[in-house]
């Protein structure tokens, strides 16, 4: 890199230190960090490890500008959250109509872990639910099971601009404890949606979900998507442009578990979370958010984090369908040229 | 809307936290509820201006930084040292002088974000008007963040031609950092230059304006940092331009 622009760079990391919104995320922080309602999910003994006060707000502009406060740095697992990200690989590996006759795109208002099936088509309702997600998995293209594992990492790591490690002893936990997903996938193969590699598909879905991100990969996770499926810093493309909006679609209408229809009206914006406590949400054309915080909600998702999600939608005029002028104009709380309220 | 102030220098030795104690106390003095922090780690030295000892000195800004307490204790009020009463309050927060606590920031470094973050829960918990920033000279992340955050910057150059060259460096970093206001501030000028014609020559080459020239004073020099300046010479010529460059502060 030359001279300037490390300069540049160096500006623009501190002007995001600096700047109105990283303050406001700070006061998000403080204002939802006393909140201590819900808890860690519990499943399997790694998961419940996590520190109920752990907890990270991450926003990354299209134009690669990373705002963080908290803890961001702190590693967990992704679990759901893969599955979006996946069923665009499968896209890219199958084409749109190949995937969508093995998994539908419809939600459901059913548990993410029911054993259900479309009843004519037989196909899993979508692929944000364990079945769906599984069906997609099945579609990842390699020779074995070593090099589809491979695939999906280097997919990660075109988004977030990282390499990625699997957390060992929760890959090995789900795949000791995962008798339902095993059910699921030969109720699959028993329709036919699902090849008979069941054993290394199982594997692979394990191992996707046991990946280890922290809240700014979330972050740059739905930045990559925002920005058209180029990560905004490192500019690499991590999605065909032409499969975007069927992942980020469908983060909309499925990505929240069995609360998404109320997520979409409220938040509205696109969205996955997972039970390891994260969730990312995309802001089309303008900025991605991670957060991390693994108290959960009934319904799995992370309660501080739907809060930050919620303000910032309401106070930025985020959600996808709003029409009133908000309450912050979020360009001028980026660039600095706002109000900050020393 | 209260501001913030960083006082930087590209070298050392330009009198940066004389000139920083000086301009605000001035300010204190018109009434004002004003903060000052010695974010000069390595090398931190305003709090012998305000006669702190470090026997005195409790919390230390470095405390704050490895999150051992809450910034707001770190503050200590030397009103009484530079004679600001009433309305008027000037509260410091220092950087610790033990070598081994010097030693530990400098090897384990800290996170810029949360200097940021310590200052605006400074002026809130204390109510400040202006805080006012004493930094490291020559640059570096936290200098960086200071210029980032400040509404003024002034920027301390001496009559000289590696002051000239580095304010240079500094101007292009501050414009690259989107500053709000920057202001020059000639300081330590030898009495036999003509001071109007250093001043008009330093705006034309930087295209910024220079707010103050001060001159070499050896009462200045003679009182060698036992206290502030402008507290215990009032009338003095030095005193009375830091006094105006205050009034420009209040005003602008």
């Amino acid at each position: 890199m030359s001279e300037m622009g490390d300069l540049q760079s160096l500006a623009s990391s501190i002007r995001a230190v600096a700047s109105p919104l990283r303050n406001y995320l700070t006061d998000l922080h403080h204002k939802y960090q006393g909140l201590n309602e819900g808890a860690v999910a519990d499943y399997i003994p790694e998961l419940a490890l996590a520190q109920p006060e752990w907890f990270g707000i991450c926003v990354v502009t299209q134009e690669g500008q990373v705002f963080e406060v908290g803890n961001c740095d702190q590693l967990f697992t992704i679990q759901s959250i893969s599955k979006a990200f996946v069923f665009g690989l499968a896209l890219e590996d199958h084409g749109r109509d190949y995937v969508n006759c093995k998994v539908s795109v419809e939600p459901t208002g059913d548990a993410f872990n029911s054993i259900i099936l479309d009843e004519t088509t037989n196909r899993p309702y979508n692929p944000m639910v364990n079945a769906g997600a599984i069906a997609t998995t099945d579609l990842i293209q390699g020779k074995n099971g070593t090099e589809r594992l491979k695939r999906v990492l280097e997919m990660f790591q075109r988004y977030t601009g990282r390499a990625h490690d699997i957390n060992v002893p929760v890959f090995m936990s789900e795949k000791a404890t995962g008798y339902r997903n095993r059910a699921m996938s030969y109720l699959m193969l028993n329709f036919g949606m699902v090849s008979e590699k069941i054993d290394e598909t199982l594997d692979l879905y394990f191992q996707q979900c046991s990946i280890m991100v922290n809240a700014r990969d979330l972050a740059m996770l739905s930045a990559t998507l925002a920005n058209g499926g180029i990560n905004p810093v490192t500019k690499e493309r991590a999605l065909d442009e032409r499969y975007v909006q069927d992942v980020v679609s469908v983060m909309l209408t499925c990505g929240m578990y069995d609360a998404s229809g109320e997520w979409a009206y409220r938040v509205g914006m696109p969205a996955k979370s997972g039970v390891g406590g994260g969730i990312t949400a995309v802001v089309p054309g303008q900025l991605g958010i991670g957060t991390f915080s693994p108290l959960l909600d009934a319904k799995g998702n992370s309660i501080r984090g739907i809060k930050v999600c919620e303000d910032l939608a309401t106070d930025f005029g985020l959600h996808l369908f709003n029409a009133a002028t908000p309450k912050h104009n979020l360009q001028e709380w980026i660039s600095g040229s706002g109000d900050d309220d020393w | 809307m209260p501001k913030v102030i960083a006082i930087h220098s590209y070298r050392g030795g330009t009198g940066k936290s004389n000139f920083t104690a000086n301009l605000a106390t001035s300010v204190a003095l018109q009434g004002h509820r004003v903060g000052v922090v010695d974010t000069d780690l390595p090398s931190p030295g305003i709090h012998i201006l305000f006669g702190l000892e470090p026997e005195q000195t409790r919390q230390t800004l470095n405390h704050y930084l490895w999150g051992e307490t809450p910034i707001e204790e770190t503050i200590h009020d030397v009103s009484a040292q530079v004679g600001v009463e009433g309305a008027g309050k000037l509260l410091l927060v220092p950087s610790s002088v033990k070598a081994d606590d010097i030693a530990r920031i400098l090897k384990h470094g800290y996170d810029v974000k949360l200097m940021n973050d310590g200052f605006r829960a400074l002026v809130k918990a204390h109510q400040l008007d202006y805080l006012f920033i004493d930094t490291h000279p020559g640059l570096s992340k936290e200098t960086f963040l200071s210029i980032a955050i400040s509404h003024i910057l002034i920027l301390i150059l001496r009559p000289d031609k590696q002051d000239y060259q580095g304010t240079a460096v500094t101007i292009d970093v501050a414009r690259q950092l989107n500053v709000r206001k920057m202001l020059l501030a000639i300081n330590k000028v030898y009495s036999s230059l003509n001071l109007e014609a250093l001043k008009q020559k330093v705006e034309e080459t930087y295209s910024e304006t220079v707010a103050g020239v001060f001159p070499l004073a050896e009462e200045v020099v003679q009182l060698a940092s036992e206290g502030v300046f402008c507290a215990k010479y009032p009338d003095h010529e030095v005193s009375q331009k830091f006094c105006n460059l205050a009034q420009q502060l209040i005003e602008g």
